[in-house]
Order: C-alpha cells, then structure tokens, then sequence
C-alpha cells in the first residue's frame, strides 16, 4: 500500500468528528503554517516546546532571538541560526541543548528549570529525524495516548469470520476476536497445547492472510525459537507478544524492530542476556518488558 | 504441560457453541429445516439479521467460531482472567487498613448516637446496653512511594502499596455470613443465582480446552479450634441458572485434587476413550435427532472430564517450582490447603489460561478474641497475597490478570461482648468496608473512599457491593449490563435489577 493512501486511510478513519472540527477551525484561521491539528508536530511536538521552552522563547520573553511557540519561528531560528535541520537530529542545536548533561552550561532548558525527559527528547529526534514536517501525521506508535486509543487495532475481522475455523485447523492454534468490536484485532492463543506450536507453525501464520489481524500472540512456553522471530515482525498490528519459558535468545531480538506497535513484550524464563537492550531499544512503542529470571535480569543491579 | 493432539478418531464432532442463542437457533433450524425444507437457512439468515452481533449469532450457528469463542468481551478487556481472594468470614477493615488516629483516645468510651445513626441493626447493636469504642491497638505506618497507611499486622502487603487500589467505602445490604456471601458473590443474598466466577468463565468462555474456566480452591484457617471460621458453600461458585459447565471446579488439596476424576486402577486410558467414544456416538445420535442442550452439555463435560485426567496432575504438581519461588510465597508454600500453597496454586492457574480462580481464606469471624485471633488470619494471608501480586507481575502477568482481596462485609469499631485492653470482639458491619484490588488495568497505589472518624460510615466514593461486581466485571471486557441470561422471565444479571456503576475512579 503506498504510503498517501495509508495517510489517506489514517486520517479518515482515525479521527472523530470533534478532530475533525479542530482541523476545519484550524483551516479557516488561516495558519498555514501551522499544519493541522492533527499533525505529529502538532499533537506531540508543540506540547513539549509549550511546557518547557515557550517561557523564555515565546511572546512573553524572546531569549536570543528564538521563539519556539508556533512552528514557522521554530523553522525560522534565532541567533545562532537554524536550531533544527530537517532529517539530521545529530546536526539540530534544538536537540543537541536539551540532551546535554543537566550540569552543562549550555544545557536547556536553563536556571534548573526541570530538564526534558528521555520520551520527550525522543518525540524530538524521531520528529527531525522523519523530516521535521508540520504537516505528517503521527506514525503509528507515536500518537498521543487518546489519538493512538481511537485508531482501530487492526483491520476488519468479520470477512475473516467463515475461515477462523479452517485456519485454526489448519495452523493448529487459536484464532480468538479481542471483543466483540471487530477492529480490536485477533489473539493467537498457544495455552491448550504450547508444545504443538514451533516456528515453522509460526512462519506459516504470519504469511497468511491473517496476520495483520494478530495483535496479541500468546506463545509462552511454545517451541518457537529464534527462527520464529522475524516471522512474529510480519505481525504488523502485533501489540502483546508473550515468549516467556521459549528458546529465544538475544541474538534475534533485533528482528522485532518493524513492529512499531508493540506495547507489552514477556521474555520472562529466556535465556535473554544483556545484548539485548540496545536490540529491545528500538521499539518505539514499548512500554511493558519483562525479562524476570533470564541472564538480563541477573545481571542487572 | 502435556500435548495431546486431539486425535480426529478420538474426536466426536459437534457444532461449535454451547450457548443459549445458539440452542434456540438449532431448535428453529431444526423445526425449518423439517417443515420447509431448503427453507431453513434462509429463515436462519434472516433471524440473525446483519448487524454485527448477527454476524456472530451466524458465525456461532454456522460453527464457524471456535470453541472457546461462544462468547466474546464486549470491548478489549484489561484483563484476561481475574484471581480472588475471599477473606470469608469478614476481616476487620480498622485493625488493617482504615487508620483511625482521630478515635485513638476514645477507648471504651460511648459510640456518638451521630455516628451509629439508625441504619444498621446487628446482633450487638439490639443486644448490648451500650457500644463501646475500641480504636484499633495495632500501629499503622505509611509505606510505598503513595504513602498508603497499613497496619503492622500487614507487614507485606504494606511493601506493595504502590501496586494495589484499596477501596475504603464499600457497603453492603446483608450483615449474615451466608448471606452476605451470596450477595457479594452472586448478586443475590438468596442462594440460587449464578456466580461471579460462573458469570465470567459464561461472558469469556474457555481459553485453555484442558481445563476448567473457574476454579476454587478452599484454605484451611490458622485459627485454633477452628475459632472464627464459617462454613463455604457451594453456591459461592454455582453456575445457578447459566449452563453448568460454568460451575467452579474445586480443587481438593488432599487425596484427588478433583473427585472421580481418576480413572478406577487397572483401566486403561485407551480402555477409557474407548468407552467414552461409545457413549459419546450415542449421544451425538440422540442430540442429532432431539437437540436437547443438556446432550450437548453432557457430551462436552465428559471430553472435559478426560482432558482433565491428563491436565490436572501437571497442574497440581508442583516440583517444577523453584525454592526461590516457595520461598518468596512463605512458609507455608509446600503444604497443601495452606492459603500460600493456594496462591501458588492461583498463579499456575493464570499462567494456563484458566479465567477465574477464587481461592477462600478462612477463619476471619472475629466476634471474640479478636486480639489472639487476628494477628494469625493477617499472618496466614500476608506473604502469600503479596508473593501473588509480586509473582504475577515479575512474569509479566499482572498487566492482564486482576487481582482482588477481600471479604463480604466489614467488622464494628464498638466492641462485641465485654472488652478489655486485651480481649475484645467486634460484629458485622456493613456500612464501610475495605478491599484491594491489583493489576488488570487498576490504578495502582491509590486509596479510593473514604471513611468517618470512626470507620462506621462510608463518607466519600461510596460503592455498593454491585459497583465492585460491575468494575470486576469491566475491567475484563463486560458489560454488566449487557451481560445478561433469560431466565425466570428476566434477563437475569450479576449485578440484579438495582443499579449499579462501574467504580471508575479505581481504573488506570
């Protein structure tokens, strides 16, 4: 699917008409170089400029000659020239000043106001990174909590309703609808019988026509392995990822990086080392790790 | 656990379902299907119509969905499955968690007539010429991170306050153990009416085919001479009304874990499914030609029956445990029908898929004696209520799994019988009582309700017993209100006919 028409398909289906409302309002005042209300810059970025910068670089105050309260000033600079180059956080002054050690002179913001925490900075360097837009929508994963909660799972599960039996014969696991709303996706459930699921099981599932269904894959203590782990990154939608008491190790960790959606991920029981945080790190989306009783773990204070 | 293929030799097929609707569907199909012919299907089709839930009525008849699936949450659950611990006999909400150091200098002087009102009339309150304060003897201390107070008596659950949501306010209409029971658990204090156990593993279905939806499991209480300790019943766990495969199984801590289960010694397991394929052909026969549900139901409980023979042992055996995770549960983790052993018992369940575990503790019916007795019902429940939340959430099972402590009412700051510095009583009470509950999209580290100075009346967030039914219910994907069976001419509910509101205050 190209990219326009996956924005296009977003922003339909994502917003609410109250959203909907802002966009138009925000249309008719005429701030062009605003971007929508809808924006990534707009739901993420702003926010944390407004809270920590727009103090001393907004209408109130204009320390060196930046102001950071709408997104032509930002794009504009100060001083010192521009503060962010598109595509190149390393090179965006912006970023270089609020990731500096807190007793840095240059560090921002400054007179030990609170510092930026480490999401914030993220939201910033991913933002410049992606390009700097005003206008791109959030990518999945980097929504705002409220946004991200009316956006669907997964597509459509009812066209797929007459053929969950057949490919749960066929697979021999269990299809099962989240809920009863038909976009909260599919879980891919192991429990009567872990030990008839193994990767090649799983490489099968994820080339099926289902796979974008799957946002919960319960797989503790199943015979996957670390074959299985970049057949588990064709899980697009895949939000919860159970591998507690399987084979995986370190080593593979790293195939999991497309799945930009992933909240929960339970290594719990595996023989995880500490290689594998920088792997784990590139999950934009991650918010539950649990690696209790693996080397990691035992190796952490 | 063990893998036993489901042999398609070994497998009697039956449509998938279960449910009433789909009964009632099946009786129409058959009555089309004899009458008009190639007619049925049409009809069937119209019946359910294309709304979304028609296309699950559909989906179910035509046995598309799989066996487990009969029935669906609502919305996305928070939680997959819901452990309880049931503190039976009703712990003592002021000598544990409602801190009262506004009464500390009240000792033995008069309850005010402001404070009792006239609402609650107990053994004591009708019987005694007077009703004497006793503020609780125990030290209380703010622990965690949310500064949480508990009692000393406490000394692990107070180092998960910042994991658990106490609720202070909570109420109830029925002041006798039975009865009171019922209504917590049930909705109803007449005995008769579907079980919240029963209710969920109904509103879920199975997640795991090898095991039961809803276990029980019953602890032996600490006390001496079984001192404070009532009766359970079965109803706390019936399936009432809904289909009885919903019933809580009870897992027994001595001889068979469940009763009959084992097969008589010297019969074969083949001999076993061999005689079973028989009766079930039979009564795959006689559901073809008369689709009675109960067929239905037997044919299904008997698979269950020897799936469970080989499922069972695997769950109940525990040397597969380590000595790090018997120790972190306590003491008493290796002895069977000890409430640790249960807890234990409790997390193997949530990690196989079983949806509701309902683990009693007992013993906590403190009218006498409450200074001997109490320290020991806090001691037997402590380490092993904070080994389970400690254990689930290491595992990574605690964001799915909710937890939930507590009794079916609460017990009197006014002493029963004569008091002393060190002997006192306290009765029933039902105006305000404490419970916890843990995981499963619950806010952790909040108190929620408030009390009087005298932990009497509920003053802040009051909820009704039927509140914490609804929010239980919620948080694993139901709709209280839409999670309903016909039956008597009423769509009949955990929550009954009175309202009832989710508790949303104590929902991350």
């Amino acid at each position: 699917m190209p990219a326009s028409h996956q924005a296009g398909f977003a922003r339909r289906r994502l917003f609410p008409p109250a959203a909907a409302c802002l966009l138009a309002a925000g249309a008719l005042a005429g701030d062009a170089a605003a971007g929508p209300a809808t924006s990534w810059y707009a739901l993420r970025v702003q926010p944390i400029l407004d809270r920590h910068c727009v103090s001393c670089h907004g209408p109130e105050k204009v320390r060196a000659e930046l102001r950071l309260d709408s997104y032509a000033a930002l794009h504009r600079g100060g001083a010192g020239g521009a503060v962010v180059q598109p595509g190149q956080p390393e090179r965006s002054e912006l970023l270089r000043r609020v990731t500096l050690p807190a007793d840095h002179d240059d560090v921002m913001p400054s007179d030990g106001k609170p510092l930026l925490a480490p999401e914030q900075t993220g939201v910033l360097a991913r933002w410049i990174k992606a390009g700097a837009s005003p206008e791109a929508p959030p990518p999945p994963g980097e929504e705002p909590p409220a946004v991200a909660a009316l956006r669907p799972a997964a597509p459509d599960y009812r066209p797929f309703l007459p053929r969950l039996a057949a490919l749960q014969e066929e697979f021999g696991v269990r299809l099962v609808p989240v809920s009863q709303q038909p976009t909260d996706g599919l879980i891919l459930r192991t429990v009567s019988a872990p030990a008839r699921v193994d990767d090649a099981v799983l490489a099968r599932i994820a080339a099926s026509e289902i796979a974008p269904l799957i946002v919960d894959a319960e797989l503790a203590r199943t015979r996957v392995s670390d074959a299985a782990l970049p057949a588990l990154a064709r899980f697009p939608n895949l939000a919860r990822l159970d591998l507690a008491r399987t084979a995986v190790t370190s080593t593979a960790l790293g195939a999991l990086a497309p799945l930009a959606r992933l909240r929960s991920l339970n290594l719990a029981g595996t023989r995880i080392d500490a290689t594998a945080r920088d792997r784990l790190r590139q999950l934009p989306a991650l918010e539950q790790l649990h690696v209790f009783g693996t080397p990691l773990a035992d190796a952490s204070p | 656990m063990p893998d036993f293929p489901l042999d398609s030799r070994h497998v009697v097929t039956i449509p998938a379902g279960g449910s009433r609707e789909y009964f009632d569907l099946q009786t129409r199909r058959q009555f089309f299907g004899r009458m008009a012919g190639g007619l049925g299907g049409a009809a069937l089709t119209a019946l359910a119509g294309n709304s979304l839930l028609g296309a699950f009525s559909r989906a179910r008849a035509e046995g598309l969905l799989p066996p487990g699936s009969e029935r669906l949450p609502h919305f996305a659950p928070k939680a997959k499955r819901a452990i309880y611990l049931f503190m039976g006999g009703a712990p003592s909400q002021i000598d544990l968690f409602d801190y009262k150091p506004q009464i500390a200098d009240r000792f033995d002087q008069d309850l005010p007539p402001s404070i009792l009102g006239t609402g609650q009339r107990n053994a004591s309150n009708i019987r005694q010429p007077r009703l004497a304060v006793v503020p609780s003897p125990y030290r209380f201390q703010q622990h965690g991170k949310c500064g949480t107070w508990v009692s000393e008596l406490l000394p692990w659950t107070a180092k998960m306050v910042d994991d658990i949501a106490l609720i202070k306010s909570l109420q109830t209409d029925i002041l006798n153990h039975n009865s009171a029971v019922t209504l917590i658990l049930t909705g109803n204090a007449v005995a008769g009416k579907a079980s919240i156990g029963a209710w969920v593993s109904y509103g879920l279905g199975r997640a795991n085919e090898n095991l039961p939806t809803f276990v029980v499991l019953v602890s032996k209480a600490p006390t001496p001479n079984g001192e404070g300790v009532q009766a359970v019943f079965p109803n706390f766990w019936g399936s009432g009304f809904l289909p009885a495969t919903n019933s809580g199984v009870v897992l027994r801590s001595e001889g068979d874990p469940v009763l009959y289960l084992k097969d008589p010694r010297g019969l074969s397991r083949d001999a076993r499914r061999a005689m079973l394929d028989g009766v079930q052909a039979m009564n795959a026969e006689a559901y073809e030609e008369i689709g009675d549900p109960a067929i239905h139901a037997r044919i299904e409980e008997y698979e269950m029956a020897f799936r469970m023979q080989a499922t069972v042992p695997e769950l109940t055996d525990l040397s597969d445990e380590t000595a790090e995770t018997f120790a972190l549960y306590g003491p008493d983790a290796r002895t069977p029908g000890t409430f640790a052993h249960n807890c234990l018992m409790a997390r193997r369940m949530a990690e196989r898929g079983v949806r509701f575990t309902q683990v009693f503790a007992r013993g906590w019916d403190s009218h006498r004696s409450l200074p001997k007795n109490l320290p020991l019902l806090a001691k037997d429940i402590d380490q092993p209520s904070y080994a389970l939340v400690t254990d689930l959430k290491r595992r990574g099972l605690l964001e799915d799994t909710l937890v939930v402590w507590g009794g079916e009412f609460g017990r009197t700051v006014y002493s029963e019988g004569a008091l002393k510095r060190d002997d006192f009583g306290r009765d029933h009470h039902g105006k305000c009582f404490t419970m916890w509950l843990a995981g499963g999209g619950i806010k952790p580290g909040i108190v929620h309700g408030e009390t009087d100075d005298f932990s009497f009346n509920s003053i802040r967030d009051i909820a009704h017993v039927r509140d914490l039914n609804a929010t239980i219910l919620q948080q694993l994907g139901l709709d209280h209100n839409r999670l309903t069976f016909k039956f008597e001419g009423l769509d009949q509910k955990l929550t009954g006919t009175a309202p009832a509101k989710v508790i949303t205050g104590l929902l991350a």
